[in-house]
């Protein structure tokens, strides 16, 4: 093969196709479609295979990138699968979810000159692939007698869980919602992630032997130190997410129409509110609804809303566009479906009709000033800029605290603003209790939760004194012994088996 | 750009995708496929337009038949077999019941003060009832429900011994705090029942408890054995005088505390506008009075402010920073107007269900 450069690969991006923006505002199918093959084959043509990958070190997992890629170009798209399953666990949901602009394809250098390679859309054509196909990359697992607590079924508790799984432990994953996921389940639409990928995620982990039970509260119904005292957990860890909304203290929040965008979501997610009164849970969006924020989030409770029968959706924020930290794609999505945005905007006061409902936002017209420590410039109201917007509903997404409930129940030390405190390691202040994903971050990201519950993993292995295959794990031989998802058969031999 | 409409592929082979309608989709799924059994696209594009009109004729049909079997399926979203056992149900009027459900790592768990969340099947709404017993010997929890929601008034149908709840969860907020040496424990309304597990608790830790339960008249009552076990004094207060004080609960409220001038707290669980009458009454005698709030809830985690309630100058989400708090402190209006809030989508949902189990 000759070499490629820059000038030889295809200059354009593949086209994916798209739902069309005013089909889609009405309903709740995805959005994206994914690559068809040839698209997925001309996009795969358009990586260099870089000896030094920018991507691969910027990817949260270091996903083996240009690899994967190459076996698409090779049409072996199994083994394509294969390089991606041993450092995600969920490529058909972080191909669609990741902020690639930021990791994988902000670094890659075709991106200097042309657009960067579609690394996420190519990993979600494989991880959909992988689904229509059934295929799963269950590992020989030898039982090794140890029982480990997963507290959390969110990106954090699902990824850790699979590793332990692996290794051979008895994992259980404890929710305390009536379904799995976490913000997959609840907070992401299914336009942006179907709940079919969510299901048949778990069903893989269902098929390492991970058992989840669900409608299980930690910290209420058995505390942390229960589940390591009493009900004979070896190691524990901690995925609960960063659950408990903001809002910004301004009259009127109480009012009736005021909620957060958590509640939008879980109504409209978890509990079909969009299709009541099929479904017993009620919605009551008005018609012209405000949402506060400019994240992800904020993209997602606009785009449900204007879903949900809103006729006019309209997003403030008190920065610009450019500050904006929503993935570019789904800001320019929601506009294309008819959401308005107001840059440079902050409420003051929510304003009541006679009924404590909303009425209207006070708002202020903000302009841009110096940078603040965050390095983004910091907003200043325009003196005198006050004028009333008329909404019914407003919807606060401007981020989310530490979910406290571990915290009131267990002696887990915390840090000041609530999040569990963990070391490098992952490890908290009580042995055998590890902590990731959004509970120890901060709000975050899906793949970063992952790698948080992965990186626990490996400290759980060596704080029980499981032979950590992954960290020799070596690529599989041609036609040698498979040693998928990093576990090496010979390796099984080192494990070390709890003596009851 | 390819014109790939309705088109998608599948190991190399085009098919046809055609959305069901969000109403047909726990019959049809998300949406009807069907392959071209072609590789190539020019002549899947060809076969297409036929196909996608077959799948819609498809769609159209059920959406008839739909419409005229909706009543019956409607009634009947079925029993989820692997969800929570109810065993035993007794009714006390015609609008409350108690259902003792088998849930035996959360009757050794509960406390005086703490709510679950339940969910009556698949299609159902997260509701919050405060635990009314709790048997840790027999594994088992009670729940004590009013039938006046589209929601209560099915459970109120479909709840038998040997059915289930979909879901269970809790139990959830912070147990009431014990430590008071006397006690009135005021349960009214919806409350009565919850206020039972409290009283009993206090006593147990030696407090001196007087007890003052509401209801509208003597049939009505319920539970009149165990309060009297558990109770120093028990005040039975009838809306129609029919038994014990004619009046409300804050009579028998102002009763206890001009006779115990020690009172140290006082317990209010019921609907909030009695919450509220408690909380005045007992302002002028500057006791410590708690009262337990029933917002709205979604889901009891903390995860979504749906529940969140004025205390003094803070907001709170009433089911991970309470569901107890000070009642002098609570705003009630609020309360009142945010428990409002879906009042005409409860109501439509009502009818709605009304008109199909008719
Ligand atoms: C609306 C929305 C959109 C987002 N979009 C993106 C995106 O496009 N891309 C991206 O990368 N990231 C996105 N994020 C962020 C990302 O979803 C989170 O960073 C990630 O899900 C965190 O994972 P986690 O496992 O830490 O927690 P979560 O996903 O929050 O899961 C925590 C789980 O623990 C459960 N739990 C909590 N307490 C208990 C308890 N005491 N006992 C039992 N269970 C408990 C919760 O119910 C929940 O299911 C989004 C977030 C939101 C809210
Ligand atoms: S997981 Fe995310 S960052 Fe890593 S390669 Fe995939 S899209 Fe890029
Ligand atoms: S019910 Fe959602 S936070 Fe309390």
């Amino acid at each position: 093969m000759a070499k490629k450069t820059i000038r030889t690969i295809p200059q354009k991006r593949a086209e994916m196709p798209v739902q069309d923006p005013v089909a889609r505002a009405g309903n709740f199918e995805e959005v994206a479609l994914g690559f068809s093959l040839e698209g997925a084959l001309v996009e795969s043509e358009r990586c260099l295979v870089c000896p030094k990958p920018n991507c691969v070190p910027a990817c949260p997992v270091n996903i083996d990138i240009p690899g994967f890629i190459v076996e698409i170009s090779k049409k072996n798209y199994r083994g394509a699968y294969d390089i991606l399953t041993e450092s995600t666990l969920l490529p058909a949901i972080c191909g669609r979810v990741c902020p690639q602009e930021d990791q994988c394809e902000g670094v890659c250098p075709v991106g200097e000159t042309l657009e960067p390679v579609a690394i996420g859309r190519l990993e979600r054509w494989i991880g959909d692939m992988a689904i229509a196909n059934s295929w799963r990359n269950t590992p020989p697992i030898a039982p090794n007698g140890f029982k480990i607590g997963i507290v959390g079924s969110g990106p954090a508790g699902m990824a850790c869980a699979a590793d332990m799984a692996k290794a051979g432990c008895d994992v259980t994953v404890y929710e305390a919602l009536h379904q799995a996921g976490g913000v997959l389940r609840y907070g992401i639409p299914e336009f942006r992630l179907p709940n079919e990928v969510l299901d048949a995620e778990l069903e893989n982990l269902k098929a390492l032997g991970v058992k989840i039970e669900c409608n299980v509260l930690v910290g209420r119904l058995f505390t942390i130190e229960q589940m390591l005292d009493e009900l004979g957990f070896d190691a524990v860890f901690i995925g609960t997410g960063a659950g408990y909304p903001s809002f910004m203290g301004i009259q009127g929040e109480s009012l009736n129409g005021v909620l957060s965008a958590n509640e939008l979501l879980t109504r409209c997610n978890l509990m079909g509110a969009t299709q009541f009164p099929r479904y017993d849970t009620p919605l009551g969006l008005g018609k012209r609804v405000a949402v506060i924020g400019s994240g992800n989030t904020a993209m997602d409770a606009l785009r449900v809303s204007l879903r949900a029968d809103a006729e006019e959706v309209y997003c403030l924020y008190r920065r610009t566009r450019a500050e904006s930290p929503a993935r570019v794609e789904e800001v320019e999505h929601a506009e294309e479906e008819g959401v308005r945005f107001e840059w440079l905007t902050a409420p003051v006061e929510i304003l009541a009709d006679d009924n404590s409902n909303v009425r209207a936002l006070r708002c202020q017209r903000m302009e841009l000033g110096e940078p603040d420590d965050s390095g983004r410039r910091r907003p200043v109201p325009i003196e005198g800029s006050e004028y009333e917007f008329e909404v019914d509903t407003v919807v606060y997404a401007i981020g989310t605290n530490a979910n406290p409930i571990i915290g009131q129940t267990s002696k887990i030390a915390l840090n000041k603003w609530g999040y569990i405190e963990a070391d490098d390691k992952l490890a908290t202040s009580m042995a055998g209790v590890y902590a990731g994903g959004d509970i120890v971050t901060g709000a975050a990201t899906v793949i970063l939760a992952m790698g948080t519950g992965r990186q626990a993993a490996r400290s759980m292995k060596s704080y029980l004194g499981i032979r950590d295959s992954s960290a020799v794990y070596q690529k599989p031989q041609e036609n040698g012994e498979a040693s998928i998802f990093g576990i090496d058969p010979t390796e099984r031999a080192h494990v070390r088996v709890r003596v009851a | 750009m390819y014109d790939t409409k309705y088109l998608f592929q599948r190991n190399e082979i085009w098919w046809v995708k055609v959305a069901v309608p969000r109403s047909l989709r726990d019959e049809l799924g998300y949406d009807l496929r069907r392959s071209l059994h072609t590789r190539n696209l020019a002549e899947a594009r060809e076969k297409r337009d036929r196909v996608v009109e077959e799948l819609r004729q498809m769609i159209k049909e059920s959406a008839a038949a739909e419409s005229s079997g909706r009543a019956c399926r409607e009634s009947m979203v079925p029993d989820d077999e692997n969800g929570f056992e109810i065993l035993a149900r007794e009714d006390f009027s015609d609008v409350t019941f108690l259902l003792e459900v088998d849930a035996p790592l959360m009757s050794k768990a509960a406390k005086p003060g703490q709510f679950v969340i339940v969910i009556l099947h698949e299609r159902g709404e997260r509701i919050p009832l405060t635990i009314a017993d709790f048997d840790a010997d027999k594994g088992t929890i009670s729940l004590v429900i009013q039938a006046v929601g589209k929601s209560t008034i099915e459970m109120q149908q479909r709840c038998r011994a040997g059915t289930h709840l979909h879901a269970l969860v809790g139990p959830m907020g912070y147990p009431s705090e014990l430590g008071a040496k006397k006690i009135v424990c005021v349960g009214g309304g919806l409350g009565v029942a919850p206020i039972f597990p409290q009283l009993r608790a206090f006593k147990e830790s030696g407090a001196y408890v007087v007890g003052v339960v509401g209801f509208r008249s003597k049939e009505l009552i319920f539970w009149e054995d165990k309060f009297e076990k558990y109770c120093d004094e028990l005040i039975v207060c009838t809306d129609d005088g029919s038994v014990g004080l004619e009046g409300r609960v804050t009579l028998g409220l102002e009763m206890a505390l001009k006779e115990h001038a020690d009172v140290d707290r006082v317990i209010a669980i019921g609907p909030p506008i009695m919450m509220k009458a408690c909380a005045d009454t007992t302002l002028p005698y500057g006791v410590e009075t708690i009262v337990s709030m029933n917002p709205i809830v979604v889901d009891g985690t903390g995860m979504c402010g749906g529940c969140r309630v004025s205390v003094g100058d803070e907001i709170k989400f009433a089911c991970v920073d309470g569901p107890e708090f000070d009642a002098h402190k609570v705003n009630f209006d609020e309360l009142m107007s945010r428990l409002g809030r879906y009042k005409d989508d409860e109501s439509r949902a009502l009818d709605d269900w009304k008109e199909m189990v008719s």
